[in-house]
């Protein structure tokens, strides 16, 4: 046998060792086999059940007993890692037991569990009125608990009427009278059951009045309707429920969209001009008033007073303050960058130069805030390269040189994406998870004196501001959230508000609103000047199409929303919201009664807030002025992506992501 | 018989040739992460022609505006997907899950406070991903231990302070991570999901921690240990001393430490060669990466990187490359540094996004 020969044998050789070790590897698969006894489970809530699991040879023989096992879903059926199941919820699960054949082969199976149910054993109703009236709709609440008091959905619950002429149930769990008498509504689940005797009284009402004062309503004004059912006596109905309607007599505007909106307790806004019907029923009894509403008229032109271009870096937010020297600055912070912050003086828009550049050991400097006294500047830090992050304190006296005066970092690595100035203290948000409070009375040695963080599972943060001792955070899902941190007269809260219930280091929370979207951004509280309402505005931030950082335009989501709480901080209710479609909000400010919106893609929006709001103001004539900053030479070239509004003196500035900073005059 | 044995030679010769000629054929596919970019670059490398590319960027996260930091990465078991770790959330990070080669995202599962380091064990079929708490308080993290497959959260083991690395035995027996703030190297028994042994790590000459569990963190930790990786076949594992410039060898045996590597200014990660001869770490402090020869105990190399801040290693099956991720400074482009352990040195960079840190070897390709 030659070389070649030789080579050629061993070639084959290895070959057929190949295939043989890849036969026994087959072989091997089907070797073991992974028992786990019980193979499924039906179980009732706090059952506890042992799990055993073995590895066994094709003979059947125990080969190997340990075996890991897990739940795929722990909060509703937990298993130790040896196999001891406890059933915690009801539904249908599963656990996953895992272990090694002799052969190193990795077996695992799933073991169903069903969580059976617990029965329905206790409905009640709960306020229940003492009497209904004839020809009324009324909502019946229910509570609905198991034998494990769980709360349980009252749609799990059935009704009956003991007689269907007098009172019936619809599909949406209301109750209407149909004509006087005494009826007997039996709620049912199972073997529970809850009963309800009530009388069906005739209608009292004799006649019913309708006021309102709308005397030269304008489109966005909130008319009140008040209606009063009266009895042949005179006397009121005290009792009967009210439902308002409305009718539009449409103008020359072919099929245009929702032309008002009427509340249940008679709040009536248009959003277009012309005649308007409102109609008010109490059971079969019914008044009528017509009304003649006008457009609102407020449009005014923005004209463009200067321009900064940035089209290095993407811009973040701006700050604009009157210097010691009595000139006026600005400074804006950069986006995914080299963690710079420009300086300009903004005295004479028309020439907005950058007049100092700070740069620190950052790919983001989101946020920028000058202390009121205009001596101090505190910057943010993203991607630093130690991932300390934390801020920078600058002294900006001589804001054509700025000096770093001290960079703070203890307990701060995880990022600080915002930060406010108040009172000789910073508020730094904290690795999105809290916000610390930094005393910097001394500049050059802060130290951290308190901090907020929300207990809510999941929790995070996105911004604070602060005003007259109370910080207003913004918080995504967990909505906004007033805390006191040292609360003064001066301060604009609801009636109710004691003051001064916390400090610095002991911040002690008022009250939140979180709303379903989830995407609470921002937060200014807000007095108004003609009502006195007091508002917390909360801004929104999405993208639900995605972010391009170069090439094309945005098209983010959100919209701003009111909140009004309304006797006190444990009464929140969002009453109006400023949507321009299409388009996502981003920062804004609230001066007078006008708000100032950054609207990402829609560019700057000034809106009159004044009087009550109800609605969506956009729909509504609101809207004063518009202004879509682009630039042919913009970082992603004219794409409106406006960040950050200040209104400061006569101007409003405005920063733009893609274009840098703006002023703009409002023209009468 | 002489003109058979030079048959014999020459065939050799031609079969080594042409397996040397294959293996510089060869393309070498990874992923890394650009921790500031919140991207995660698909690259490769022509070893026949040095060249490098980017394969495909994969932007992730879900707050385009914020930095969510993409830290840790590896490919499953299977090497049908990737795992990335997602340090910043509401306020816990997240396991990101994508088919490898498509990038196609599969599915995310929230993990604890800035989860890093994560790796697959080969006995249980779960993830173990470290949270490292880096910008929490000073208290025990966990381990957060996944069901890739349904991408759900099976159980958490509560560990030290700062917790980073976490690489597996080869037998998927044992995972190995370090608890930076009390100077410790962790064993997890990957079965048992429960930690089955701690070690200080801390220099002889400044031990002052604890040689039992700590759960409160050494006042002044000496090592500060940021990095563990067990050797491919002996029962060794390496820890990266950050703090006291070091690289400490622990017999897995005796659970001891058997060599203390003194070496270039901050190690940070490490990795063993597969053929386990090799050990290359990355020098965060100086900027510059050292190949060790375990057998001699001796640096074999230091190899300047392409900028500062080298951060993660992995290294080509055949042992031949090592790729180290380096992060730059403020809006510096990250890289990726190719260097060629025959050769000892760096034969190619590759700019990626800023501050690029978690890199791993995905597959080669002829």
């Amino acid at each position: 046998m030659n070389i070649i020969q030789r080579l050629l044998f061993l070639c084959l050789f290895g070959a057929l060792l190949t295939i043989t070790a890849a036969a026994a590897h087959a072989q091997a698969t089907d070797d073991y086999r992974l028992v786990v006894t019980p193979e499924a489970l039906t179980l009732e809530i706090d059952d506890r059940v042992q799990l055993s699991g073995h590895i066994e040879d094709r003979d059947g023989a125990v080969v190997r007993d340990s075996v890991l096992f897990y739940s795929y879903n722990r909060e509703s059926v937990s298993v130790s890692s040896n196999g001891l199941v406890k059933a915690l919820k009801p539904g249908t699960f599963q656990l996953r037991a895992v272990a090694a054949a002799p052969n190193e082969e990795r077996l695992s199976v799933t073991i169903p569990v069903e969580v059976t149910r617990p029965p329905i054993t206790d409905i009640t109703f709960t306020d229940t009125p003492g009497h209904l009236y004839e020809g009324t709709r009324n909502a019946i609440d229910l509570v609905v608990t198991d034998a494990k008091g769980f709360r349980r959905d009252p749609s799990e619950v059935t009704f009956v009427s003991s007689d269907s002429s007098i009172a019936s149930m619809d599909d949406w769990g209301r109750l209407y009278a149909l004509k006087a008498g005494t009826v007997r509504l039996t709620a049912r689940a199972g073997e529970a059951a809850a009963s309800w005797e009530v009388e069906v009284r005739p209608n009292p009402t004799a006649m019913l009045e309708l006021t309102h004062h709308a005397n030269d309503a304008r489109t966005g004004d909130v008319i009140r309707f008040i209606a009063r059912p009266r009895k042949a006596s005179g006397d009121i109905v005290q009792d009967i429920p009210i439902d308002f309607s409305f009718t539009a007599h449409p103008g020359n505007e072919p099929a245009e969209g929702a032309r008002a909106q009427i509340a249940e307790d008679g709040r009536f806004v248009a959003n277009k001009a012309g005649l308007y019907t409102v109609v008010a029923r109490a059971g079969n009894v019914a008044a009528e008033q017509t009304i003649r509403v006008d457009a609102r008229n407020i449009q005014k032109d923005l004209r463009i007073a200067g321009h900064g271009l940035v089209n290095e870096v993407h811009t973040s937010d701006l700050w604009v303050w009157e210097g010691i020297d009595g000139r006026d600055y600005a400074v804006t912070g950069t986006w995914g960058g080299n963690g710079e912050a420009y300086f300009w003086d903004v005295t004479n828009p028309s020439r907005m130069t950058i007049i100092d550049t700070v740069t620190v050991d950052a790919r983001t400097v989101n946020d920028v805030k000058i202390s009121d006294d205009g001596r101090i500047g505190v910057i943010t830090r993203e991607g630093a390269s130690d991932r300390k992050n934390g801020i920078v304190i600058l002294d900006v006296r001589d804001p054509h040189n700025v000096e770093v005066i001290t960079e703070y970092t203890d307990g701060l690595t995880g990022g600080v994406h915002n930060a406010f100035i108040y009172e000789d203290h910073v508020f730094a948000v904290n690795n999105g998870r809290r916000y610390d409070i930094i005393d910097i009375s001394n500049p050059r040695q802060p130290e951290t004196v308190g901090r907020f963080e929300l207990d809510t599972p999941g929790h995070a943060i996105h911004d604070v501001w602060v005003e007259n001792g109370i910080a207003y955070s913004s918080n995504w899902d967990d909505g906004v959230v007033a805390v006191d941190v040292g609360s003064t007269p001066a301060a604009d809260s609801p009636e109710h508000h004691d003051i001064g219930a916390g400090s610095f280091s002991n911040p002690v929370k008022l009250g939140s609103y979180a709303y379903p979207n989830g995407w609470n951004h921002a937060a200014f509280p807000f007095k108004s000047r003609s009502t006195g309402d007091f508002y917390v505005v909360a801004g929104d931030e999405a993208f639900p199409n995605g972010l391009y950082v170069k090439d094309k335009p945005t098209v983010p989501a959100g919209w701003i929303h009111f909140i009004k709480f309304e006797g006190g901080w444990d009464n929140p209710r969002e009453v109006a919201r400023y949507q321009v479609p299409e388009a996502g909000t981003h920062n804004f400010w609230v001066k007078g009664d006008k708000l100032y919106v950054a609207y990402y893609n829609a560019g700057l929006r000034v809106v009159d807030i004044s009087g009550e709001l109800m609605g969506n103001l956009y729909e509504q004539g609101r809207e004063i002025a518009r202004f879509l900053p682009t630039h042919h030479n913009g970082r992603i070239p004219n794409a409106p992506m406006s960040w950050g509004p200040q209104p400061h003196k006569e101007h409003i500035f405005v920063s733009d992501w893609n274009s840098g900073i703006w002023a703009l005059e409002i023209q009468d | 018989m002489i003109p058979r044995i030079k048959h014999f030679l020459l065939f050799a010769s031609l079969w080594i040739a042409a397996a040397v000629q294959h293996a510089a054929a060869q393309t070498h596919h990874l992923y890394v992460a650009a921790e500031s970019e919140d991207k995660v670059y698909q690259i490769s490398f022509d070893a026949q022609t040095r060249e490098t590319a980017v394969r495909d960027v994969i932007t992730v996260g879900q707050y385009p505006t914020e930095n969510e930091g993409p830290h840790g990465i590896n490919i499953g078991l299977n090497g049908k997907y990737w795992y990335l770790s997602i340090a910043h959330g509401n306020p816990y990070g997240w396991l990101y899950k994508f088919r490898t080669g498509t990038n196609e995202f599969i599915a995310r599962t929230e993990l604890g406070m800035f989860p890093a380091s994560l790796e697959a064990s080969a006995a249980t079929g779960l993830l173990y991903v470290v949270n490292f708490n880096l910008h929490g308080d000073m208290e025990p993290s966990m381990v957060s231990v996944v069901d890739p497959g349904a991408m759900t959260v099976v159980a958490e083991i509560t560990t030290g302070i700062m917790p980073h690395g976490s690489r597996i035995s080869c037998d998927g027996r044992h995972q190995y991570h370090v608890s930076m703030m009390t100077d410790e190297l962790i064993e997890v028994n990957t079965a048992a999901m429960k930690i089955s042994r701690r070690l200080s790590v801390t220099p002889p000459r400044s031990r002052t921690a604890p040689s039992g569990p700590s759960e409160t963190p050494v006042k002044s930790p000496a090592a500060k240990p940021t990095w563990a990786d067990p050797h491919p076949a002996a029962k060794l594992v390496y820890v990266a001393n950050n703090k006291s410039n070091e690289v400490v060898e622990v017999d897995t045996d005796s659970w001891s430490v058997r060599r203390r590597f003194k070496t270039g200014s901050g190690p940070y990660n490490l990795e063993v060669s597969p053929n386990g001869k090799w050990m290359v770490v990355s020098y965060k402090g100086e900027g510059s990466t050292g190949v060790w020869n375990l057998q001699t105990g001796r640096e074999a190399a230091k190899i300047a990187n392409s900028r500062s801040i080298p951060h993660g290693v992995t290294i080509s099956p055949d042992s031949r490359y090592a790729f180290v991720s380096v992060e730059g400074i403020g809006g510096e482009a990250g890289s990726v540094d190719v260097i060629d352990l025959e050769q000892m040195e760096r034969v190619a960079v590759l700019e990626v996004g800023k501050q690029a840190g978690g890199i791993i070897y995905w597959k080669t390709t002829d």
